[in-house]
């Protein structure tokens, strides 16, 4: 594997160094680019209390294109699907090399907060959200309870 | 001498041309003449006596008949071929006569029959005379192969080839010959003649053909005009030169020269004083080393008593000239010098001016009052003046200056007065200022340039050769004659190595590292430079160098070069050991750098737009069969392409267009014009760009706010690739600053959609991205002086395209130790991808290394044009040396970059100083394009990398990927050093040659 970036190696760096609060990426020591992801959902949302485990892979043109992210713990999200791809703009045409680990991940952390069934990807639950959003949430908030705690 | 005078007898066969019966009996005398074939019956018995040289004008190829009549008169035969042929020489220019004897005749007579006849051969007294205008010593100049030979040079040729014949078959041996002579005559003269013949012959066929290929006028060309050494056989003849003993004697240089010697310098000065000695005794007269001395029969074939004639014993013979003479030839010169042929860098110059401090003429009067006692000087007849004081040194224009600070510095103050004479400084009489009675003040030195002695040489022969005069060059004979870098007159019939041969000294030297560039005669230009007998006849020398080489008898030749160079000449190598296994001239490291240069899409478009062109004239000739002779064109597309390595506008500068243009109509005329307008327009869009810049308005429009963004964004580590200082920072027009290779990238993964800024998203116009320009200039250097060369046209700052330059200047920074300026540049506007990575490492280096030197070398003067705006715009100070400035010009240029305390940059063309300068001033050595031949690099790399230099060198070879220059330095470089570190003594046929060409153009082209 040819050497790590120095992009890589700063970003790294500063994840231990300065973490974001509510979220924490650590490397795989025999894949660098390779990285655990936790997520705390955001407060006074579904997924408040919830630990959302997911991983993050920098490809090799990193940062000309996004990072790879997927969710590895169930959860209940029109957004994410049930592999636990994220849809996200800023992960696809709206990536830009300026964006980093930390920041992608601000993102996901906010998506949690803002469910968007307009733009969905997990059609059953964007469904279910608009017609009955109450449902919804509660079911949301059964999955954090079952799966997203320790 | 009175009358014919008898060598000797000898037998021949003849052929009866009639038949009958008692024609012809035992004992009868029989008479010897030429009869010319077309001649009636009527002219016989006249043919002796008519004038052979009117004969031997108009007579074709083969008419060597010699007709033989018996008593009566009446033609009975011819003489058989083999003798015929120099038999009728002899008698068409009246050198001998014959008196024949028939030895056996049958008694009745058929055509054809054999009859044998003793000949009794006799010198005429006309041969001795009729050759008195030409000098004993005179060259035979013109080249007998590479141009037609006039009659008269055949009649020579076939003189000299029928004497030497005469005296084997009569078999009269010389009682004194000179000894390397004799060695070498050995080896068997008349078989030599007639090797050079039938090579003539051969020559002869092929020259016609031939003659399509010298025209051309590539680089190439040289190659086919004679027969080339090896590097190998090179190599090998330098080895054996070069056989120096380590503990050989050195001498301590006079105290008058100030600098110190390194041993194997002293070692030299011992050798070139010993060689300055007269060894030979001038009492002791000694036989011109050509000739040999001949004592006449005093007996005829039976033993009886010849008349005696006169009180002449002995007559004397050059075999090599086909002379004859009944005086004593006297030797007049020896050589009282050598070539001195140290590699580059190991000090020829430093040796040299120690020798002319410790070796000086004993003529040379220590003070002003024993001027009267001098002793008249043989010369001073023709109005030559004898300068016991002055050393004459010829050296390549840009050179002169280098001879005179070298040799200043190397004297005591006061001990070396040195004179350039030199265009308008010529306006001194050297006659009166050498000359012995004004030795107080006579120069030491005397510096000129070939070009120099050409002219004074040009204008002496126009004036009909009188020498003293003009009070010139040729008024006087110089103490001594230093040639450098004296392969300048490798080619003997060029008007300069004429014009050095004339001069007069009583020592001669040739400086050069190179004594043999490619021609076994480079080395005979040298040696008639030098004077040294017998190998400064070219005639001699032919016969035992060039024939044998040209038939290739390698081994023989090459053993003759070398005892020819042995005593001629000492050479040292940089690599060579010194007992302690140390280097001869320990040098600083030298770290060679090959950068890859990416070309930008606009070159890349011009470039492969060229490509693909030569490819298909390359492709349509294959087909055509016709490759060898479109071979200008290809190349001349060649080296289009690799201009446009170089700068995409270079392809259009004037001097090529023309050619294109009718290169373009010749090779595809009915798309070619189309072609040429794709081409325009593609330089059109790049010159579009870059005059945009000129305009500067939109850039100027952003306004002063911008800088403090900037500036800011320039603390910031590059949002792409997290660098803390951005490489090439650049900014987009919404002020964004990325490096430069990282917003590139970024635009090119985005190609299909509009790139968006990294920081804003703002949409990205490529016009609208600009090269951020930082100049951190240690403030003590502020403000920048204006520095470039005072001959280019002074560019003033504020004429700078980018006039935003002064809006966007930052206010003083903070700090004292530096001031920081920005300039803002159009990206889209860059030069050229080879300028721009040139200026990157400049900048990095100035900022670096404040006070170092860089020195690009760029065969292309036209780059050169190019790049020196492009430095001006830097603010980077620079100076130029090409072939185009005069010698004062030059020197200028050259102790300005010497003498220069700040970050200083040279721009040098190749060709006008690849070599004998000395640039150790600088450390940094930028090659902009690459050569056929790594050795021609490597030579104007050792400008910097020679002796003088104590700091590590660092050269960067720029050559662009995937392009003909990678192609250049990969395959034909390596394939040239293949070749001269190889094989043995196999020479590549013409065949050979011409396919490799081919295959080299279809490697290029690839």
């Amino acid at each position: 594997m040819a050497a790590l970036p120095k992009r890589i190696i700063k970003e790294t760096e500063r994840l231990v160094a300065d973490p974001v609060p509510g979220i924490n990426a650590t490397p795989h020591e025999d894949n660098l680019r390779y990285f655990d992801v936790t997520i705390h959902g955001p407060a006074s949302s579904p997924y408040e209390e919830g630990i959302f485990r997911l991983e993050l892979f920098l490809p090799e043109d990193y940062p000309m294109s996004p990072p790879k992210i997927r969710f590895l713990t169930k959860i209940y999200h029109p957004n994410i699907d049930k592999l636990g791809r994220i849809c996200l703009d800023v992960l696809k045409t709206n990536w830009s090399p300026a964006l980093q680990i930390r920041t992608i991940l601000l993102s996901i952390q906010a998506l949690l907060g803002a469910p968007n069934p307009e733009d969905p990807l997990a059609n059953d639950v964007a469904q279910r959200w608009k017609e009955d959003e109450k449902a919804a949430i509660e079911t949301a908030r059964e999955w954090t309870r079952t799966h997203a705690t320790v | 001498m009175h009358g014919p005078r008898f060598i000797g007898v000898f037998g021949v066969e003849g052929w009866a041309t009639r038949s009958g019966t008692k024609l012809l009996a035992f004992g009868e005398s029989v008479k010897i003449e030429r009869q010319r074939m077309q001649l009636s019956i009527s002219a016989k018995g006249k043919g002796k006596s008519k004038s052979g040289a009117t004969i031997a004008s108009r007579r074709k190829t083969l008419d060597i008949v010699v007709r033989f009549t018996n008593s009566r008169g009446d033609e009975v035969g011819r003489l058989a071929q083999d003798k015929a042929a120099f038999i009728s020489t002899l008698l068409d220019q009246k050198v001998c006569a014959f008196e024949g004897t028939c030895f056996y005749a049958p008694e009745h007579i058929r055509t054809n029959d054999t009859i044998h006849l003793q000949l009794r051969c006799f010198i005429l007294s006309s041969a001795f005379d009729g050759r008195k205008l030409r000098l004993a010593n005179d060259n035979r100049i013109t080249d007998l192969f590479s141009a037609a030979e006039t009659e008269d040079e055949k009649a020579l040729r076939l003189r000299q080839i029928a004497l030497v014949k005469i005296f084997e078959e009569v078999n009269l041996q010389p009682n004194r010959t000179n000894e390397i002579t004799e060695k070498h005559k050995r080896t068997g003269l008349p078989q030599v003649a007639e090797m050079a013949e039938a090579l003539d012959n051969v020559k002869e066929g092929s020259r016609v053909p031939g003659k399509d290929a010298t025209t051309s006028n590539t680089e190439d060309a040289e190659d086919n005009e004679g027969k080339e050494l090896e590097q190998d056989q090179l190599d090998a003849l330098y080895r054996k030169a070069q056989a120096f003993d380590w503990y050989s004697p050195e001498a301590e240089p006079a105290d008058t020269f100030t600098l110190k010697l390194r041993r194997y310098q002293k070692q030299a000065l011992y050798w070139l004083m010993n060689k300055e000695k007269d060894i030979h005794s001038r009492e002791n007269e000694s036989m011109h080393p050509l000739w040999e001395e001949f004592m006449w029969p005093t007996k005829d074939e039976n033993g009886i008593d010849l008349p005696s004639n006169g009180h002449q014993e002995k007559f004397y013979v050059n075999p090599y000239s086909g002379d004859l003479s009944l005086t004593f030839p006297r030797q007049e010169q020896h050589c009282l010098g050598g070539i001195l042929a140290d590699e580059m860098g190991l000090g020829k110059t430093i040796e040299m001016l120690s020798l002319i401090h410790s070796n000086k003429s004993p003529l040379a009067p220590k003070n002003s009052s024993t001027v009267s006692g001098l002793p008249k000087l043989q010369r001073q007849s023709n109005g030559v003046e004898f300068a016991p004081c002055t050393t004459l040194v010829v050296a390549p224009m840009s050179l002169l200056a280098q001879w005179q600070s070298e040799s200043e510095k190397a004297s005591a103050p006061g001990t070396m007065k040195t004179l350039v004479y030199y265009g308008t400084d010529k306006n001194v009489n050297l006659q009166m200022l050498c000359s012995g009675s004004n030795a107080g003040s006579a120069p030491n030195l005397v510096i000129t340039s070939y070009g120099t002695i050409l002219s004074e040489f040009n204008s002496i022969t126009s004036r009909g050769g009188n020498r003293g005069e003009s009070g010139g060059l040729y008024s006087v004979k110089f103490f001594r004659i230093i040639l450098d870098e004296a392969h300048h007159i490798k080619n003997r019939v060029s008007k300069t190595a004429k014009a050095c041969y004339e001069l007069s000294s009583e020592h001669r030297w040739a400086l050069t590292g190179t004594p043999i560039v490619n021609r076994l005669e480079d080395l005979f230009s040298l040696v008639r430079f030098l004077q040294v007998e017998p190998w400064s006849n070219f005639s001699f020398w032919r016969t035992f160098i060039t024939v044998p080489f040209e038939s290739k008898d390698f081994i023989r030749a090459l053993d003759v070069v070398q005892t020819v160079l042995e005593p001629l000449v000492l050479r040292r190598t940089k690599d060579m050991k010194q007992p302690d296994g140390t280097l001869l001239v320990p040098l600083p490291a030298k770290n060679i750098i090959i950068e890859e240069i990416e070309l930008s899409k606009q070159e890349r478009e011009v470039y492969d737009h060229i490509l693909l062109r030569a490819k298909r004239t390359f492709a349509a000739n294959v087909e055509a069969g016709t490759i060898m002779k479109s071979y200008t064109t290809i190349f001349a597309q060649i080296l289009r392409l690799r201009q446009s390595c170089c700068h995409p506008t270079l392809v259009r500068r004037k001097e090529v267009v023309a050619d294109e243009i009718e290169e373009v109509a010749a090779l595809d005329a009915s798309t070619g014009f189309s072609d040429d307008m794709d081409l325009q327009d593609l330089i059109n869009r790049f010159m579009e760009t870059e005059e945009a810049e000129g305009s500067g308005k939109s850039a100027n429009a952003y306004g002063a706010h911008v800088l403090k963004q900037i500036r800011e964004e320039a603390e910031q580590e590059c949002p792409i690739c997290a660098e803390e200082r951005m490489m090439d920072m650049v900014v987009t027009g919404c002020f964004h600053a990325t490096c430069k290779k990282c917003l590139l990238d970024h635009i090119e993964k985005n190609l299909n959609k509009i790139p968006k800024c990294v920081t804003c998203r703002e949409p990205i116009k490529e016009r609208d991205i600009f090269e951020v320009i930082k100049e951190e200039l240690p403030s003590n250097l502020l403000p920048p002086p204006p520095t470039q060369s005072p001959f280019s046209q002074p560019t003033s700052y504020s004429l700078l395209p980018t006039s935003t330059q002064k809006d966007l200047t930052s206010s003083p920074s903070p700090g004292p130790a530096s001031e920081t300026q920005f300039t803002l540049r159009r990206l889209s506007s860059r030069s050229s991808a080879k300028i721009e990575t040139l200026l990157s490492h400049l900048r990095s280096l100035r900022l670096s290394y404040p006070h170092t030197k860089a020195t690009i070398f760029s065969q292309f003067t036209s780059f050169l044009d190019l790049l020196s705006p492009a430095l001006t715009r830097a603010k980077i100070p620079h100076l130029r040396f090409d072939g185009a400035m005069s010698q004062a010009q030059r020197a200028s240029v050259l102790h300005q970059f010497a003498n220069n305390k700040g970050f200083m940059v040279i721009l040098i063309s190749l060709r006008a100083g690849g070599v004998g300068l000395n640039l150790t001033q600088a450390r940094w050595v930028f090659m902009m394009d690459p050569w056929w031949s790594f050795a021609v690099e490597a030579q104007a790399i050792d400008r910097v990398h020679r002796m003088g230099q104590d700091e590590e060198v660092t050269v960067w070879r720029f050559v662009v990927k995937d392009s003909v220059e990678e192609r250049m330095v990969g395959k034909i470089q390596a394939r040239k050093r293949f070749i001269a570190g190889s094989l043995g003594m196999v020479s590549q046929t013409e065949e050979e040659r011409r396919e490799q060409k081919i295959e080299d153009i279809r490697d290029l082209l690839s």
